[in-house]
This record gives C-alpha cells, structure tokens and sequence, in this order.
C-alpha cells in the first residue's frame, strides 16, 4: 500500500511518498513560514500528485499553524482519495530518526515551545512512549529528561543545562517514517497543540 | 450546469456549500463558534482557528454525502483566502488547495468581502449590476458601489468600529451577553429612542464615512451616569446607529449616478430597524430594496461557493501556492482612510 506521509508541525516542511516501506519520493525544507504555500505544491510534485491509500500526518507540537496546515491538508485528501489517515507526534518521530541513527536507546527529545518553554517527550529504546510531549519550563524539562540521548531544536540547550547526555539537533522530516513504532500510530488525528490557546479577543478592526 | 463546493472559516463560523449555476444551494452546513468565544466577549483567533480545525474536514464531507456528489463533479474549489483571522483562514484554504490537488480541479481563492458583495444576487436572479450595497457586520461597514463580478468601488468605509462590533459593545455594557446585536433590538423595543441624547459621529461631514467609536463612549457615558433605563439607552442607540447609516448613505447617493438597487448584506442586516429604514430610504430615490435571507446576510459558505460561481466564466484561477491574505482590500484603488486600520 502506498502510504503518503506529511509533517509541516515545526519550521520543518516535509512530504514522503511510500510503497509499503519502501522510499519512492521525498521533499524536506527548513522554512520558519510559509508552510500553507508550500506544503500543498510540495505534494503535487510527488509521483502521481501524491495519491495514496493512506495518509499520515503529524499531529504537533509545533507551530500551531504548521500543525493546522498539515493536518488540514492530510484531512482533505483523505476525503478526496477516500484514503485512510493516520497520525503520530512530532516527538515520536524525532525520536524514531534519532534510533535510526544512533541505535536502538531510549531518547529523550525537546524542541522549542512557545512562551519561553520546551515541547518535551521521552521514548524506550523501541520508541514506545514514555511520556507524552508537554510543554515544560526549561528547568522542569532538565529535571525531567532521563534519556542520555537528546534529539530535537532544543537538544543541545538542554545536554547543556543537564551537563550530561548527547545532543542530536534534529528536524523532524517525513523520511522517517518507516522508522516509526507502529504504536506510534493512532487514528485519531486532531492536533496536539502542547499549549492551551492564549485567549485575547481581538478588535473587529484588527480581525479584517 | 456549474457546480462549485465553497469553503469558509475566516472569522467564528465554519462553513461549507455546494451551490450550482442555477442559483441553488444543494447543500450547506454551518457550525458557529458563538458557545467557545462568549467567555471573552470577542473572537479569540487561536480558539477560532483550533475550531475551525477540528470541525471543517467533516462538514465538507457531510455537504458532498448529503448532495451525493463527489469532488469529480464539481467545476472549482472556491474558498476564502481573507480577509479575516488568519489562522482560520489558513485552515479553509489549505484545504480548498489539497482537495484541487486531489481531484485535478481548479482553485478560487475568493475575497470573503467578494463574497458579501455579490451573495444578494445568489438569492435575488433579478438584481442586476450596478448596484449600492451597505455591508454592515461584526467586522465591516461600508458602501460599495458593485458595477460586475471583480468591479467594486468603495465609496465609504468606518474610521474607527464597525456597526456590528457597536452593537455587541453596547450589549456587553449593558450586561446583555455575546453577540449583542439581536439582544440590543429586543430590548430596544421597550425603550424610548429619544430619551437619552447621543451623538451621531460624521453626520453632515463631506466624505460619506461612518465613525461609531464617540457613540460607543458615549453609551459607555450614559451607563455609568446610572440616570438612564437600560431600555432607552438600547433604544438611543440604534436610532442613533440608524441615523448615521442614513445620512452616510444618503451621502454616498449624492456622488454616484443613482444605480437601480440598494442591497444591505452582513449580520447587522438582522435588524429590523435598520432595515426598515434603508428600505424607507430606497423608496425615497426611487430604488429597489434589495435584502438577501438572513441566513445568507451573516457569514457563510454558499457566499463563497456563488462567488466562485459568477468567478467561473472569467477563468481566473489561482495557484496551489497562493497565500491568505489578514487584510485585502476589495476595491484596490480605495484610499485608505485615517483610522480604518485594516478594514478599509
Ligand atoms: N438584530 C441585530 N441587530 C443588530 N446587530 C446584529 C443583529 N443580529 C446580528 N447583529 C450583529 O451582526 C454581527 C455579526 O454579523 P456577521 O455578518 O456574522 O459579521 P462578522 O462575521 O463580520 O462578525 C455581530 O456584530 C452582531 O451583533
């Protein structure tokens, strides 16, 4: 089965188009912005504009709008195609590629959060969740994070402040899925935003 | 016949349309997010967006299950691209993109102020180009002058609030709850328009543009003096509100050749006071008073889907990469106005 895979959820953009496990065509791309321009095109120039049997996406933490513009994207087309969608976390992903790499460990990973705080999970040396990304104050996340190996934006910071560990500064990219512990796998898509939403209504001047 | 699936999700509704070449709605479902955003009293754009998420994938799916049509049988994939919140918008777009994609069909990022232009001619077959159309709404109040489908002159705008957010303010002071509009009519109809003296900001000036910012201090005056029944300050404040849409109109009639049709569109078309008194004034130059079925009048996607519609023959369509757009002006060549801010 073919499975197209879409993680736009940090400064990240990524697509991967799969057949069973199988590789068959890939774009990354570091961009800070601009996700819901390029994500869809990004798609397009896959092999046969992307169409799959299911569809896999990342549910976040991130950008709150990456996380949106993925899963918006990966909800269309699932209607479009009458495929099947799946998600998983930025976090077990990151996780997944830092095995790849290194062996099988437990990881930690952290990336930056919003407000000043750090999006953080830890998996097993077979990627299963230890505990679910949260966002954590910067001296709860050192406290926390166990893991010698730290994968993700803030991995370094946090080797630092914990003054011990490895650091593997990452970006999640969707390439990695066949890593992934299919556990990590769920079928309910909606986002994970890590962060309740800060409530400021806005003028009716500044909304138009 | 021309079929086209309309998406909207730029401020607190969800929505989704399939509206053909034959002015039917051959489905529609709204979700409005009035119950997250009354807490605050206002639109809370990260809650607007997360709902807007959450809620969009399986109204679209209802729409296109409950008309029995697929994406292959639609002509284009018409959706907001602004103005509005830019995160909800994002999410009503990103998906219009990924379903053209999918289905090979073509793309209309329609300006939400487009479609409020040209939706009483979704309902009304015999209202022909040109007409004066008065949008009044939670985020908008302005004339244009609609001459055909891409052709708006803007003739004038607020300088400050909209007339919408001037209802729900005077709502929130009087302790009337979220959004204020409908309750400030009703409660207006026990009260005595010319009890409490207000002022009508801009009446008489030159330049047909609408203030309500001195009105809603000025209510803010009346509350806090505790000399007034709420009933009359409610009452005060839209014959006021009233006044300053005739005489701005009246203005805007002066500067044009008088077209055949005044049109009211936006949420504040609800009321019957105001609408009884365009309709009053319509008569007195000898126009058609044109107001589209409440439903169409707020925030909706058959709106969308229309304009996507009347677009169709022009064959301007957009690219996957084109992106949303907080502020879009509809007439391009409109100055911008002190103090409109993004409105305009
Ligand atoms: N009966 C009414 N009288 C006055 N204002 C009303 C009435 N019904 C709705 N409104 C106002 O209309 C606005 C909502 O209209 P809508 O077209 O959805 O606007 P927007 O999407 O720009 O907020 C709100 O500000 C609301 O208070």
């Amino acid at each position: 089965m073919r499975t197209l895979v879409i993680d736009s959820a940090t400064e990240a953009c990524s697509v991967a188009l799969f057949e069973g496990r199988e590789l068959i065509a890939h774009e990354h791309h570091v961009l800070g912005r601009g996700h819901a321009e390029r994500l869809v095109p990004m798609i397009a120039h896959l092999p046969e504009r992307g169409r799959a049997g299911r569809i896999a996406v990342s549910r976040g933490p991130g950008s709150f709008t990456g996380v949106r513009v993925g899963i918006a994207a990966a909800r269309a087309l699932a209607l479009a195609w009458n495929a099947g969608l799946v998600g998983y976390a930025t976090h077990a992903m990151i996780a997944a590629m830092a095995r790849a790499e290194r062996g099988a460990q437990p990881v930690a990973v952290c990336t930056r959060g919003g407000h000043g705080e750090w999006f953080c999970a830890q998996y097993d040396a077979e990627g299963r969740e230890l505990f679910a990304p949260a966002s954590l104050k910067p001296e709860y996340a050192a406290a926390s994070l166990s893991a010698a190996l730290v994968a993700g934006g803030e991995a370094e910071t946090l080797v630092e402040r914990r003054g011990a560990g490895m650091a593997m500064a990452l970006w999640p990219d969707a390439r990695g899925f066949a890593h992934l512990n299919p556990e990590a796998l769920t079928s309910d898509v909606a986002a994970i935003y890590g962060r309740a939403p800060d409530a400021k209504p806005v003028a009716a001047r500044e909304r138009t | 016949m021309a079929l086209v699936l309309g998406i909207e999700s730029s401020c607190d509704e969800t929505a989704a349309a399939l509206v053909d070449g034959d002015r039917r709605i051959v489905a529609q479902r709204i979700a409005s997010q009035d119950e997250e955003h009354a807490p605050y009293g206002g639109v809370v754009p990260e809650i607007a967006a997360r709902a807007h998420a959450d809620r969009l994938a399986p109204l679209i799916a209802a729409v296109l299950e409950e008309a029995d049509v697929t994406l292959d049988q639609c002509d284009a994939i018409a959706a907001t691209a602004g103005p509005g919140l830019i995160g909800g918008v994002m999410v009503g777009l990103v998906s219009a993109k990924a379903l053209a994609m999918a289905s090979g069909k073509p793309l209309l990022a329609i300006n939400h102020l487009e479609g409020h232009a040209l939706s009483p001619r979704l309902a009304d077959p015999a209202l022909e180009f040109p007409y004066l159309l008065l949008l009044v709404s939670g985020g908008h109040c302005q004339l244009l002058l609609v001459e055909g489908v891409g052709e708006y002159r803007r003739l004038a705008t607020t300088i400050d609030d909209a007339l919408g957010e001037a209802f729900d303010k005077t709502a929130k002071l009087l302790g009337l709850g979220y959004p204020g509009g409908p309750a400030v009519e009703k409660l207006a109809r026990e009260g005595d328009p010319k009890a409490v003296p207000l002022p009508r900001p801009l009446v008489g000036s030159k330049e047909p543009h609408f203030s309500f910012a001195g009105l809603k201090s000025a209510v803010l005056r009346a509350v806090e003096s505790g000399e007034h029944a709420d009933a009359d300050i409610a009452a005060g404040f839209q014959q006021a509100a009233v006044d300053c849409l005739l005489d701005r109109t009246r203005r805007a009639l002066d500067r044009i050749d008088t077209p055949p049709a005044l049109v009211v569109a936006g949420g504040v078309a609800a009321n019957q006071t105001v609408r009884g008194a365009l309709e009053g004034l319509a008569a007195e130059h000898d126009m058609r008073f044109v107001a589209p079925p409440l439903p169409l009048c707020t925030d909706n996607a058959a709106m969308i889907a229309w304009a996507g519609i009347e677009r169709l023959p022009l064959g301007q369509f957009d690219p996957l990469d084109v992106a949303a757009r907080p502020r879009w002006p509809l007439d391009p060549e409109a100055e911008a106005v002190r103090g409109a801010g993004v409105k305009a």
